[in-house]
């Protein structure tokens, strides 16, 4: 009832329909490609297919791969849905995973019971703190967020390369490292047999419904979502824009603050240059394909997670550059995009 | 000379066209400049046009006339190329024409001035014409102080004095027609068509617009006025032509018809409107002012402005509002009227709090509002009707159920600070559809999909579903149909008589003398009280306030 | 470290030489940008230009074992970018934020596969030596400002030469005026018998042609090599550029000689710095390069607001409109 997608639920069918045309046409793009180097795209996809799904560790590996893309991905359904579009994940990552690091390699405390939520708590809200640079720009100054918050990120791996190059920097490693966290704050696998995920799997997934209650549900989700459609009416209609626009940064950056301690944590166990794959740009890209839906992200993390090993795989069996998917996923977006087509009236 | 005959033609054609080459005799008497034979058009399932005629005599001021809604725009628009016609025939100078582009009408002597005008702010005045022209279409700009210079010539020949260097958006509005005006001249035009030229001008301006057009019609120029307003017909036009549901009812000379007559044309049944409209107006009820005499808003020397990017741009001087004061009480409908760009804007913005104060008081019930922001001023009770309802009164992509409530959505019981319930907002807008005769299918379609009057009827919907203390209407009733007036300002009425304080801020006449229990003028940014009277509100809306002093003195 | 190989007076001459060199990638996709905007079109696939326009380019040097080769096929490869980028944002109309940002993904991801899949992997493979400079003689032998300016690539005197041809084509022809008519209100363009859509569409691939020579400069001119996200968001500094010239093309130039500057600097003081051990913290001044930028934008929007921003920038435009 409340916002345009809930409106048109006659629609929605088409709307799955044009969502896997998409995905077809994506794949058929890359498998176009896959054929003009010289792979035979029908077996690369079969062995994408089984080198994800195909086991227990496969599938552990793709789940481990979707625990910052959802978490990353819920925070910028809430941004996008507003309209503002902070493009800075990778670096509100970089940062919540390099200040909530350092404080688990610095502050001893014993109880993981303690340990792990005060790390989670100081990961996040450093991710929101770089959040709302963003914010605070675009509200005191006018400064558009896209620009400011993709030049911030080079300014976080910067600050990150210098962090553990110098003073977090692990003395008995050869690359530059921290060392390892200690254990009271590693988080732990979840309790499945063979499956090997950590728990952040599970913060992950509880932050759906979460999310999805916040933006569908709640008086501050409609009131961005109507700022994102009319941010003037929203004015009119009492929304405080500028506060809007801080809290959404904050809780934007917070998510992706938070993805980036949980994959210290759960995957890294210290922090390292490499640490992202671009998990902040991917994420964009999931939270895109989702069609700004929280139950979306679950499945375009799982989708964009699995391409990306699939990758790996065909890296190693087909020759072909794992970079391959990524091209695949900006193709997936732009077919969505088709979808999104305007006309002259 | 033989180019010039089908393009429009050079300077120098057009200034010796302007005078002397008025047409033959013989072609005055026989052929009609412009002939409409049988037009039809309809868009989708609505038909705006079925079998409408027009002539155009060469060298005369033709009004053409009718509600909104009556065809008169369409039929212009595709004289001008603008829309394609389903049937008929179109006839210049007794050929047989079909455009598909407005630069084929222009090539064959047509212009047009739209009433939003189609100039570009940021440029100045010659770069403007030169944007057109295809005469200078070649890869280099031709010298802008030269052609600004031959521009001016024209303009002077035709007794329509600028300066082609100036920006337009530093141009006041009559300033700014009158470069559309010379534009259309400049390429070459033979007839002009003018979309409600005087809707935003004073009436001294449209006064002198109107003797202009006299003289360009002496020197052989067809003019086309589209309008609605009756007293301009019969002050200026030679012939007009009643247009009434997509049909021609009457072409007739302006002398052998009035106003009463072309009134009961264009609406179709005796002109209720007319008498109506004073019986709304009512006296200010007494007992409030006994109750509780102090005023709800209150305005104190205010000065406040606003610097779009444009005016920065132009570096103009400042604008927006100088020493405004003013007071409404409950129980009364105060208007400001006023011609358009003279500080409305800026007054609403300040009240609804787009705009910062920067000297003086603002208080509601004696609240300091001088910081405070939308969400604020909501929270004191203010009611806004904003004067531009799909930029600030509506979200298209929400249902109309979520525009009814969308300002109480934390507010029990449509909300709660954590949870929207979004059944008692669908039966709220259900609700709202039915009380508000909104035109819609169910409260749970987009509001974007809803006409001017029902887009206007759900903005009024939300701001009255609250108790208020003080309602801001901006022009509540703009380019909307007769039905849709009527309802909204009995609905303003109606609020009044129940003790509302409201401030009605309109361009139109009509509506302050069917509404206003106090009239001010606002000119230049500066407010004056103004007896309830047409002439005297007239004469204030053009700047003439000692003359008004005067008659108040009288 | 030695701080004077940075800032000292002997350093002073080749650090404004190579600020120039290092200003003009940069400066070139930002002059274009501007243009594009002043039509109207927020085109965030700068970035995805200037590096298609990088790839292609040394494609073209290295295969043909001609560095000249190069220049028009750099200028395709940021052409190609401009065409989907005017494809989605003129004839799909889609938010033009996300076609720019996909864009960039789209061409980040395309051309390191394009690349790794022709040499093997992401590392230093097929390096050339640059185009070297040509003196101009007579005017390069003035002391001090001659080798400033006189003593560059033959690209960036090519550039220098386009950007004031950018300038020419805004203020002095008819098409410039045309584009800043639909940059500011379209309806009134269309009304004026400009078609919105055909000069937006050159509008977008000037700006690709631009930001793809951007590629060019940077890898014939400076690198002689490609890798992996080569430009290294150059792109997006050339977009805050724009911002900080408020949309008029030799101010934005000017703003891509500071961070030319600022990025000359920190290349010396990384070079002076000695590698991985230093204790300079080196990775702070490479960061200097995009403080700056925000810093500058933040100081131009603070200072003027919106002024000079395009009325309809960012605005699909849809025939029949009235704004």
């Amino acid at each position: 009832m409340i916002a345009k997608t809930d409106l048109r639920k006659e629609f929605e069918l088409p709307a799955l329909a044009r969502w896997m045309l998409a995905v077809f046409g994506a794949l058929a793009t890359g498998g176009i490609l896959l054929a003009l180097v010289g792979a035979n795209p029908i077996d690369a996809y079969i062995e994408m297919v089984q080198g994800t799904f195909g086991s227990m560790f496969d599938l552990s590996l793709v789940l481990t791969e979707m625990i910052p893309l959802v978490i990353i991905g819920l925070g910028l359904v809430i941004a996008f849905r507003a309209r503002i579009w902070n493009i800075g994940a990778e670096g509100q990552f970089m940062f919540g995973a390099l200040v909530g690091g350092a404080f688990a390699l610095h502050v001893p405390i014993g109880s993981p019971f303690l340990a792990i939520p005060i790390v989670l708590v100081v990961g996040a809200a450093s991710g929101a703190l770089w959040g709302a640079l963003v914010a605070v720009a675009r509200v005191r100054w006018q400064v558009n967020e896209v620009i400011s918050s993709l030049l911030l990120n080079y300014v976080a791996l910067f600050i990150f390369a210098y962090a553990v190059r110098k003073p977090l920097r692990d003395p008995g490693g050869f690359q530059p490292t921290s060392e390892r966290i200690p254990d009271q704050f590693v988080l732990a696998d979840v309790p499945v047999d063979q499956i090997r995920v950590h728990i952040g799997i599970i913060f992950a997934l509880l932050l759906v419904p979460l999310v999805s209650f916040l933006v569908n549900r709640s008086p501050f989700g409609l009131r961005a979502t109507m700022f994102g459609m009319n941010p003037e009416a929203a004015q009119a209609a009492g929304v405080h824009t500028s506060r809007m626009t801080v809290r959404i940064m904050l809780l934007s950056g917070a998510f992706a603050g938070l993805a980036g301690i949980i994959q210290v944590m759960g995957s890294e166990l210290r922090l390292s240059n490499n640490m992202s794959t671009g998990f902040g740009f991917t994420a964009i890209v999931v939270a895109l394909i989702s069609r700004l839906r929280p139950i979306g992200v679950v499945v375009a993390a799982a989708l964009l997670g699995a391409l990306t090993l699939g990758g790996d795989v065909i890296q190693r069996t087909q020759q072909v550059p794992r970079v391959l998917t990524m091209v695949i996923q900006a193709i997936f977006v732009l077919f969505l995009l088709l979808a999104d087509r305007r006309k002259d009236r | 000379m033989t180019e010039s005959a089908t393009a429009p033609g050079s300077f120098s054609f057009v200034l010796s066209g302007s005078a002397s080459d008025s047409p033959t005799a013989e072609q005055t008497d026989s052929v009609d400049a412009v002939s409409m034979v049988g037009i039809c058009k309809s868009f989708g399932s609505l038909v705006a046009l079925h079998g409408a005629d027009f002539q155009l005599r060469r060298g005369e001021i033709h009004a053409l006339l009718g509600e909104n809604g009556a065809g008169k725009s369409t039929l212009m628009n595709i004289l001008y190329g603008l829309e394609e016609r389903d049937q008929g025939e179109v006839r210049i100078d007794g050929v047989p024409v079909s455009f598909s582009t407005p630069q084929d009408a222009v090539v064959k002597g047509l212009g047009m001035v739209h009433q939003h005008f189609k100039l570009v702010p940021r440029l100045t005045v010659i770069e403007n014409v030169l944007l057109g022209d295809r005469r200078s279409r070649g890869f280099r700009l031709p010298d802008l102080a030269v052609a600004a210079k031959e521009l001016e010539e024209l303009a002077d020949s035709y007794g329509l004095p600028i300066s082609a260097t100036d920006q337009v958006s530093g141009l006041s509005v009559g300033e700014q027609q009158r470069v559309e005006i010379l534009r259309s001249l400049y390429f070459g035009a033979k007839t002009l068509i003018l979309d409600e030229p005087t809707a935003s001008l004073t009436p001294l301006e449209v006064n002198q617009l109107l003797d202009k057009l006299r003289g360009l019609a002496d020197t052989g120029t067809s003019i086309i006025i589209i309008t609605h307003h009756l007293d301009e017909v019969m002050e200026s036009a030679d012939r007009v032509t009643v247009l009434r549901s997509g049909l021609n009812v009457r072409t007739t000379a302006a002398a052998e018809t009035n106003q009463v007559e072309l009134a009961k044309l264009m609406v179709g049944r005796d002109v209720g409107i007319l008498t109506q409209k004073n019986a709304i107006r009512g006296e200010p009820l007494g007992e409030f002012f006994e109750q509780d005499n102090s005023p709800v808003l209150r305005l104190y020397e205010v000065a406040a402005s606003s610097h779009s990017p444009l005016e920065a741009a132009a570096g103009d001087a400042k604008r927006g509002l100088f020493d405004v004061n003013l007071e409404v009480r409950s129980g009364e409908i105060v208007a400001i009227a006023g011609v358009e760009g003279n500080g409305q804007n800026e007054l609403e913005d300040v009240l609804s709090g787009f705009l910062q104060v920067e000297q003086g008081e603002f208080s509601i019930d004696e609240k300091d509002c001088r910081t405070y922001l939308p969400s604020e001023l909501l929270k004191l009770g203010l009611g806004y009707i904003p004067s531009d309802r799909y930029r600030r009164g509506l979200i298209g992509d929400l249902s109309v159920a979520a525009n009814v409530s969308y300002d109480r959505i934390s507010e029990y019981p449509i909300g709660t600070r954590f949870k929207v319930n979004s059944k008692e907002m669908m039966r709220r807008g259900g609700q709202a559809v039915e009380e508000f005769s909104i035109a819609v299918g169910d409260a749970g379609d987009l509001a974007g999909t809803l006409s001017g009057g029902n887009a206007q009827r759900v903005v009024i919907a939300r701001a009255l579903a609250k108790e208020l203390r003080l309602l801001v209407a901006a022009q509540p009733t703009r380019g909307l149909d007769v039905g849709a007036i009527e309802f909204i300002w009995g609905l303003l009425d109606k609020q009044r008589s129940q003790g509302l304080a409201t401030l009605l801020i309109t361009t139109d006449l009509d509506e302050v003398m069917a509404l206003a229990d106090r009239v001010y003028v606002m000119y230049r940014g500066r407010l004056t009280e103004v007896p309830a009277d047409r002439d005297l509100i007239g004469l204030a809306m053009g700047g003439s306030i000692s003359e008004v002093g005067h008659s108040i003195d009288a | 470290m030695d701080w004077s190989s940075v800032f000292g007076g002997a350093a002073l001459i080749p650090l404004l030489n190579a600020a120039i060199r290092l200003a003009i990638p940069t400066g070139l996709a930002a002059v274009g940008e501007s243009f594009c905007q002043r039509a109207g079109v927020l085109n965030l696939s700068l970035e995805g230009m200037m590096l298609s326009g990088a790839l292609t380019s040394y494609l073209g040097a290295y295969y043909s074992g001609s560095l000249w080769v190069g220049v028009p096929a750099g200028i395709g490869g940021g052409l190609l970018v401009g065409v989907l980028m005017a494809l989605f944002t003129l004839q799909f109309k889609t938010e033009q934020v996300i076609n720019g940002i996909v864009l960039v993904l789209l061409a980040q991801a395309g051309t390191s596969f394009t690349f790794e899949k022709l040499f093997g992997d992401l590392t230093l493979t097929g390096r050339f030596e640059p185009m070297g400079n040509w003196k101009i003689p007579g005017l390069a032998s003035i002391p001090g400002v001659g080798t400033v300016l006189f003593d560059q690539s033959p690209l960036v005197y090519l550039s220098v030469v386009l950007i004031w041809g950018i300038w020419y084509l805004l203020n002095r022809t008819t098409f410039g005026l045309a584009v800043r008519a639909v940059g500011d209100k379209p309806a009134a363009a269309d009304a004026a018998g400009i078609s919105v859509y055909r000069t937006r569409w050159l509008a977008i691939l000037i700006s690709g042609a631009m930001a793809g020579l951007g590629g060019v400069v940077l890898v014939i001119g400076q690198l002689g090599m490609f890798m992996q996200n080569v430009t290294a968001g150059r792109g997006w500094v050339a977009i805050a550029l724009v911002i900080f010239g408020r949309w008029r093309p030799l101010r934005v130039m000017a703003g891509a000689l500071l961070f030319g500057l600022t990025d000359a600097i920190q290349l010396r003081i990384q070079a002076a710095s000695g590698g991985i051990e230093s204790d300079v913290p080196f990775e702070l001044f490479q960061a200097m390069p995009y403080l700056v930028t925000i810093a500058v934008v933040v100081f131009a929007s603070a200072r003027a607001r919106k002024s000079g921003e395009p009325e309809a920038l960012g605005r699909p435009f849809f025939k029949g409109a009235q704004i």
